[in-house]
């Protein structure tokens, strides 16, 4: 159609008469829907205050995206990152303090002390501990903080979720990612800012709500990345239709919503709308080509363990990842279905297989950032929602697994700014606790907005007379420590 | 040195002396008081108390504010004074601060030990306060209005002196041999194994302290009143804070006498003119979208454009009005402020509410018949305290309504069914969620930020806070709690029972053997998954995995978990590699749960009502400091916000003998006596905080911008005579909100265009002048019956239980769709007019629940389950609940329209439709008659001649394109007509 917009309808049907509609029209049947549209930033409405454009930060960042692989159920800490040889002396026997203080269920189900379930050795130069379930992961321990002191406030996952992921024990919060899209914005209007890739599986615990906008406009949601098939809901029409009249309809709907703009002067709203066509146009080619993994090195597969039974699943959503984060998505997060690492049984076989899922591919995903050079802008966080407890569970009459410890569990970051090789934080002598150097979701998250170049106090949002912000009203820390 | 004894002990005893060891020969009366008197004394002295706190002696700085933190810590870090100074957070910002000398003066003061002239010695006593709060937290569940165990209960001194069967529960002054002390330290009680089962946890340290120093102290009960309103002035809100416009009463303007009288005055002063009236074809839409959420079919289109009646447009105000379909779309309204929703929340499983419709059916029915506000907001509060009898025999529709009316107070989140989740602080939350509907949604006041301290902007006192809770202490009663489960009042009329006798026991007999039917088929489709998948599974194997299935998936063993992968696996491969087996047992499943769902809602609805009621024995309120559930302070009694009244007057509570069927005789009143006050025509918020709400629907934007925060952090109103003055027609009507919209649609403003001139984007862009009217784009519910409406596939069926939606593997959730084929599902869909008033509707005509979609305000909102395009278009979640929707403008909103199936097999009913108009019609057969319906229906207008001229051209293209297939091309040129901005904008 050309770039010379119609003032008016009159203006549009004048030329239509003259015959230069009909061509156009022509025209407009190879063009895609929109696709002369010219860039967002000109066209956003500006009236909106809720948009994905790029914002400024509020002191200078050292990441400027987050990839969050989230480990939901709660990995075993003392199994996996923070041994205890107290455990394994005291296996067997009672808990020596009062069982009320642990697990969250009923104390009639609490067993005894249960001794670290696998071989666990210091690696890299800096001799950070990591058990032999995890032999990649191991070899980029230099590049990692483990903090081994994180707590939470609630022994059930429902609430532990929504607190790792929103800052509260309650559904109906924005999350870590929806906060960041918010307060940063996009670098890429051809895609979502906070994309969120699921298990084909199933979805995690908590469903959707793990990546809500909360009280936050939707725009701010996390998107989820079909695992299979189109990547994102309606991307692709989801009925036949001959590719021609798809461009006739398209030509035709440009030309009316044209008419019906060109009679609304100073409708930004309407500006927005034909916009949001122009988007939805660009992203179906967009996120396809994001998520093409065939444009990736045979070599680059084979190291995600893509195409190795165990590791492929997990290891095309981690590649996706970084393809993601390389186009400017501000905040991807990778989920497991359901929650597999919630042990209460079999903790020891549990733990193995998915850490056979997962190890290969997350070293993976370290080392292609790393060499890459996306490390140092790319904040990679590893963690669940809680820990677990020194004692074993009964689950019907065995006691082979782990209950919930909402009072120590470890979390590890690389890359964004982050000190690798530290081992932040200490737990009591049974991994029970976390003694020193606490860190609460709230720290966490302040330190990980830090790192964003957002301040946890400056980022909020007005509701119900309150200012909300992620990290509450009480006053976090951001833990300097951790960072380069 | 100064005694002290632990805060802990409660025994408080200060010696303060001017003899001090290292004086510093600062004292409090000459070198402290004086600067405190200056620089804090304005908030903080004895007749005005911010924080509850007043600074103007010792005495009072001991005793402190509303935050209990110590004012007189002799280390900095533990000073709370210091902290305040320090930090710069007093004094606030505007007034001036402590100097720089001033400070340093304060600090050595403190470290000397905050001495005075005058040496005071004070010990504060105990009393039955400082105990039963620990009482009501740790022993209530056992010992209290639900249990006696060993016959002993605690909620009253005599109670306790009266003990259980072993005796006792103290020996006043001998803590050793008081039982309650003994069961306590042994940890015999709380018993271990009654911890989750009653939500209990175990007194702290400092708690049995407490208790020992009481009974020590041989248990005085104290002589502490409830704090509640007298006839004294109040200190904690000043005559300045009730000057605020919005607490104080509206008031009759001196000049105007109709809306357009007070916005043109505006308009004057701005210098901007009226907008030109909107034509005919516009106002008609506009009218119906907006009170309907529909637009006009064909006949009233053509009815009202072609009308020659003067009266015209009022004439169609009161007809679009007294269509059954207003309640439908501004109960939703209604709807959205109490947080409706079908679910609990809270919890993974987001259990379903399975009779809450029935609250959703009471507030469309108040609307409908234009229920006085005021006597809608009584049932609300208060309904079953309105109840007097409840015989059997004697129950009404009147009654039943009345305690459906109640779920009002039930709409919060609430996760305090689960099995983990029913401790106080939980409870408190959702009595938390409760107060903040009713405190924002009715009153405009944000009240939440006072349950753990004073508003910091608005002259809310955190004692006011918990005043309002004791309120609703009766029904909403932490130490008294009933979870979901037990919120259910089986009251029904006469017919009703018979009703359910005479149609449900065949249906039941039905239920259960499609319930069975669905878990043989089930059990099937798996088998043939395994089977067809892994066929070289064993057939143990196999068995296993089902068994499996059941458990959860955290308590199954390596194995188990391994098999079941297998199966999800099996699962996820795509329909054209299924096996026909598989693709068959998923097809019975599906009619299987259809026909379910359709014998649900052809049943007779049980007579089970979701409900609050006041049980009569509410447990004593305390002001919780900084909120939290196990730091009592104060107690306080039933009262309202001191700033709604002069400050001087007691809320009065008179007791009311009520209905023995709801499990009491006698009611605290609380909560009808709040309602006859929120109600009574003097109230500076109530009916202002309605017709600003109604307001803003009409006309985009509130004059209150904030429709939930009527406080002194908004802007003014842009009209605030134009408030009082509608807000008094409003209570003059009878509280009629009909009438409301009468005097605001028949008004000039109303019928303005919505052209934005250069000169209202230079003077007024945000149009607070109301210079002209706003383009605003339908709402989700608005958008998604407006699509089944045109398509000829809307059922106008009211009521009754919700319908259900699907989640497919995707994410995607639709409303359960048509069976039928869409070809043949045209039918005239003039609304009714007449008030069917089926009181059920349970017996919807099986025809109509396969072949078409209800209005959404009837879809089954679980919170985790939201239909996706109502989700995609800013369905809010109800958290708790949404006083204003957000309007986005976003990608996946054009991604649903054009490509979503559902809304493309509309557009086929929708051409399907056309087409039979026109062969039912006798219409020409063309193009530009297609074209001409199309508009009408879509649009509500008719096409233009260029308008025509380019739909013609267009269809003949598609057709091209379709080779040759009319039908699709008609069917494409309507799913485009769905896309565009003129069927998503109102003008």
């Amino acid at each position: 159609m050309g770039s010379t917009p119609f003032t008016s309808r009159r203006d549009f049907f004048a030329r239509a008469s003259d015959g230069l509609l009909g061509a156009a029209l022509l025209q407009l049947l190879s063009d895609d829907l929109y696709a002369d549209q010219p860039e967002p930033a000109n066209t956003i409405n500006p009236v909106s205050n809720y948009d994905l454009r790029p914002k400024p930060v509020h002191h200078p960042a050292t990441a400027t995206s987050v990839i969050q692989l989230f480990m939901n159920g709660g990995p075993s800490q003392m199994d996996l990152f923070d041994p205890k040889p107290a455990l394994a002396k005291l296996d067997g026997k009672p808990y020596p303090g009062s069982v009320e203080e642990i697990g969250n269920t009923s104390v009639t189900d609490i067993g005894v002390m249960m001794g670290g379930q696998y071989p666990i050795k210091r690696h890299g130069e800096s001799g950070m501990w990591m058990a032999e379930t995890l032999p990649h992961t191991s070899r980029m321990v230099d590049d990692i903080c483990l903090i081994n002191s994180m707590w939470t406030d609630h022994p059930n996952h429902d609430n532990a979720l929504y607190k790792i992921h929103s800052g509260r024990l309650f559904m109906g919060h924005p999350t870590l990612g929806a906060w960041t899209a918010y307060g940063l914005g996009s670098e890429n209007q051809n895609l979502p800012a906070y994309v969120v890739l699921g298990d084909p599986l199933g979805l995690p615990k908590n469903g959707t709500r793990n990546w809500t906008s909360g009280f936050l406009p939707p725009v701010y949601q996390g998107t989820p990345f079909r695992p299979t098939g189109s990547p994102i809901l309606n991307l692709r029409k989801q009925y036949e239709e001959p590719s021609a009249v798809s461009a006739t309809a398209s030509a035709m709907l440009k030309q009316l919503d044209q008419i019906h703009r060109a009679e609304r002067p100073h409708q930004g709203a309407l500006d927005a709308r034909i916009e949001s066509y122009g988007l939805a146009a660009r992203m179906q080619l967009t996120a396809n080509e994001a998520l093409d993994l065939n444009r990736e090195s045979s070599e680059t597969q084979g190291l995600y363990g893509i195409g190795e039974p165990n590791t492929d699943s997990y290891g095309k959503r981690c590649l996706m990842a970084r393809r993601l984060v390389e186009r400017g998505v501000r905040f991807v997060q990778i989920f497991l279905e359901e929650q597999p690492w919630d042990s209460h049984v079999d903790l020891a076989s549990n733990h193995k297989a998915i850490c056979q899922r997962t190890d290969k591919p997350v070293a993976a995903l370290l080392q292609d950032l790393k060499r890459t050079g996306l490390l140092d802008t790319t904040l990679v966080i590893w963690g669940g929602e809680f820990g677990r407890t020194p004692t074993s569970q009964r689950s019907g009459n065995i006691y082979t697994g782990r209950d919930h410890n909402m009072q120590a569990f470890s979390s590890w970051m690389a890359g964004g700014g982050i000190k690798g090789g530290l081992s932040y934080g200490k737990t009591d002598e049974f991994g029970h606790k976390a003694i020193e150097n606490p860190v609460s979701v709230h720290d966490f998250h302040a330190t990980i907005l830090h790192m964003l170049g957002l301040h946890h106090q400056e980022l909020f949002f007005h509701r119900s007379g309150l200012e909300e912000r992620l990290t509450g009203v009480k006053i976090p820390t951001v833990i300097h420590d951790i960072l380069a | 040195m100064p005694i002290r004894f632990t805060t802990a002990t409660l025994m408080l005893c200060f010696t303060l002396m001017t003899a001090h060891g290292e004086t510093t020969g600062i004292v409090f009366e000459t070198d402290i008081k004086p600067l405190l008197t200056a620089k804090c004394g304005k908030c903080h002295r004895e007749s005005e108390r911010k924080g509850g706190l007043d600074l103007s002696s010792m005495e009072a700085i001991q005793t402190g504010g509303e935050t209990g933190d110590d004012l007189l810590a002799a280390s900095l870090e533990d000073n709370a004074l210091w902290h305040q100074i320090e930090s710069g957070e007093m004094p606030p910002a505007g007034e001036p601060a402590l100097s720089e000398q001033e400070q340093l003066l304060v600090q050595r003061w403190i470290l000397a030990g905050t001495p005075s002239q005058t040496s005071i010695m004070k010990t504060r006593e105990l009393n039955q306060h400082d105990v039963l709060p620990i009482l009501l937290l740790r022993c209530n569940a056992c010992h209290g209005p639900r249990l006696q165990q060993g016959g002993l209960d605690l909620r009253t001194h005599a109670d306790m002196l009266r003990g259980g069967k072993s005796g006792p529960a103290l020996i006043p002054g001998d803590p050793d041999n008081s039982l309650m002390i003994q069961r306590i330290e042994s940890q015999a009680c709380p018993p271990s194994e009654s911890l989750l089962k009653f939500f209990v946890r175990r007194p702290s340290s400092a708690e049995v302290t407490t208790l020992r120093n009481w009974i020590t102290a041989r248990a005085p009960i104290g002589n502490v009143k409830p704090d509640v309103a007298t006839t004294q002035a109040d200190p904690l809100v000043s005559q300045s804070d009730r000057e605020h416009w919005a607490f104080k009463p509206p008031r009759w303007p001196d000049a105007g006498n109709s809306l357009d009288d007070f916005v043109g005055r505006k308009l004057i002063e701005a210098g901007l003119p009226w907008s030109k009236p909107a034509d005919r074809f516009t106002l008609i839409r506009r009218v119906h979208l907006d009170l309907l959420g529909l637009p006009p079919d064909l006949d009233d289109l053509k009815r009202w454009s072609t009308s020659t009646d003067r009266n015209w447009y009022s004439k169609m105000i009161d007809h679009v009005l007294s269509s059954p379909r207003y309640g439908e779309r501004w109960g939703r309204y209604w709807l959205d402020l109490a947080g409706y929703a079908d679910s609990e929340g809270g919890i993974s499983a987001d259990p379903l509410r399975p009779v809450a419709w029935k609250y959703r059916d009471y507030v469309i029915q108040a609307f409908n018949q234009d229920k006085p506000y005021d006597e809608f907001l009584l049932e609300q509060l208060a309904g079953d305290e309105l109840v007097s009898q409840l015989q059997p025999s004697t129950v009404t529709s009147d009654t039943v309504d009345k305690l459906v009316a109640t779920g009002f107070l039930r709409m919060g989140i609430d996760e305090t069914g689960s099995r983990t989740m029913n401790f106080v602080p939980e409870r408190l939350k959702v009595v938390a969620d409760a107060l903040s509907v009713v405190s924002s949604g009715l009153m405009g006041l944000t009240m939440e930020c006072a349950r753990c301290h004073s508003h910091k902007y608005d002259p809310i006192p955190q004692r006011d806070y918990y005043r309002l809770k004791a309120v609703f202490q009766g029904a909403l009663d932490e130490h008294d709690w009933s979870s979901f489960k037990q919120r259910k009042l089986n009251v029904a009329t006469k017919e009703h029972l018979k009703r359910i006798a005479e149609t449900n026991p065949p249906l039941e007999k039905q239920q259960k053997a499609l319930l069975a039917q669905q878990k043989r088929v089930e059990t099937e489709l798996r088998l043939n998954l395994l089977r067809h998948h892994h066929p070289d599974q064993s057939d143990a194997d196999n068995q296993t995995t089902l068994k499996a299935l059941k458990k959860a998936d955290n308590t199954r063993t390596l194995p188990e978990k391994k098999l079941v992968e297998r199966l999800q696996k099996a699962e996820l491969v795509p329909d054209s590699k299924q096996p026909l087996s598989v693709l068959n047992g998923r097809f019975q499943s599906e009619q299987i749960r259809k026909k379910l769902h359709r014998l649900r809602q052809t049943m007779v609805p049980p007579r089970t009502i979701r409900a609050l009621w006041d049980m009569g024995r509410p447990s004593p309120t305390y002001i919780l400091r900084r909120g939290e559930h196990d730091k009592p302070g104060p107690l306080v009694g039933p009262g309202v916000p001191t700033v709604l009244t002069d400050g001087k007057t007691p809320f009065e509570v008179t007791p009311i003998k009520s209905a023995a069927q709801l499990g009491t005789h006698t009611t605290t009143g609380r909560r009808l006596a709040f309602a006859r006050w929120l109600t009574h025509p003097n109230h500076p918020l109530t009916a202002r905080v309605m017709v600003n709400r109604i307001f803003t629907r009409h006309f985009g934007a509130g004059l209150a911008a904030d429709p939930g925060n009527f406080g002194r952090q908004t802007d003014p109103p842009s009209h605030p005579q134009l408030l009082d003055w509608l807000a008094l027609k409003f209570i003059q009507s009878g509280w009629s909100i009909k009438a409301m919209h009468r005097l605001m649609m028949n008004s000039r403003t109303y019928q303005q265009s919505s052209q934005v001139t250069d000169q209202h984007q230079q003077i007024d862009a945000q149009n607070r002048l109301l210079a002209r009217m706003p383009l605003q784009r339908l709402d989700a519910e608005a958008l998604r019956d407006s699509l089944l409406f045109v398509s000829g596939r809307l059922c106008l069926t009211s009521g009754g239980v919700p319908d259900a939606v699907s989640v497919d593997r995707n994410g995607l959730v639709s409303v359960d769709p048509s069976s039928v084929d869409p070809s043949d599902s045209f039918k005239p869909n003039r609304p009714d007019h007449q008030s069917p008033d089926d009181e059920y509707s349970g017996n919807l005509d099986q025809r109509s629940v396969d072949s078409w979609w209800r209005r959404s305000v009837y879809l089954q909102y679980r919170r985790t389950e939201i239909a996706t395009l109502m989700d995609t278009f800013d369905y809010p979640q109800m958290g708790p609940n949404c006083l204003d929707r957000s309007v986005s403008t976003v990608s996946p909103q054009a991604l649903m329209l054009l490509n979503d199936k559902h809304v493309h097999s509309l557009s086929q009913s929708f051409a399907n439709r056309i087409a039979s108009i026109i062969e039912s019609q006798n219409l020409e057969n063309d193009h530009r008659t297609r074209v001409n319906l199309i508009y009408r229906s879509a649009f509500s207008r008719p096409a233009n001649p260029e308008e025509l001229e380019l739909g013609t051209r267009t269809l003949n293209h598609l057709k091209i394109a379709w080779q040759g297939d009319e039908s699709k091309a008609l069917a494409t040129y309507c799913h485009t007509i769905f896309n565009t901005a003129a069927f998503l904008y109102v003008d």
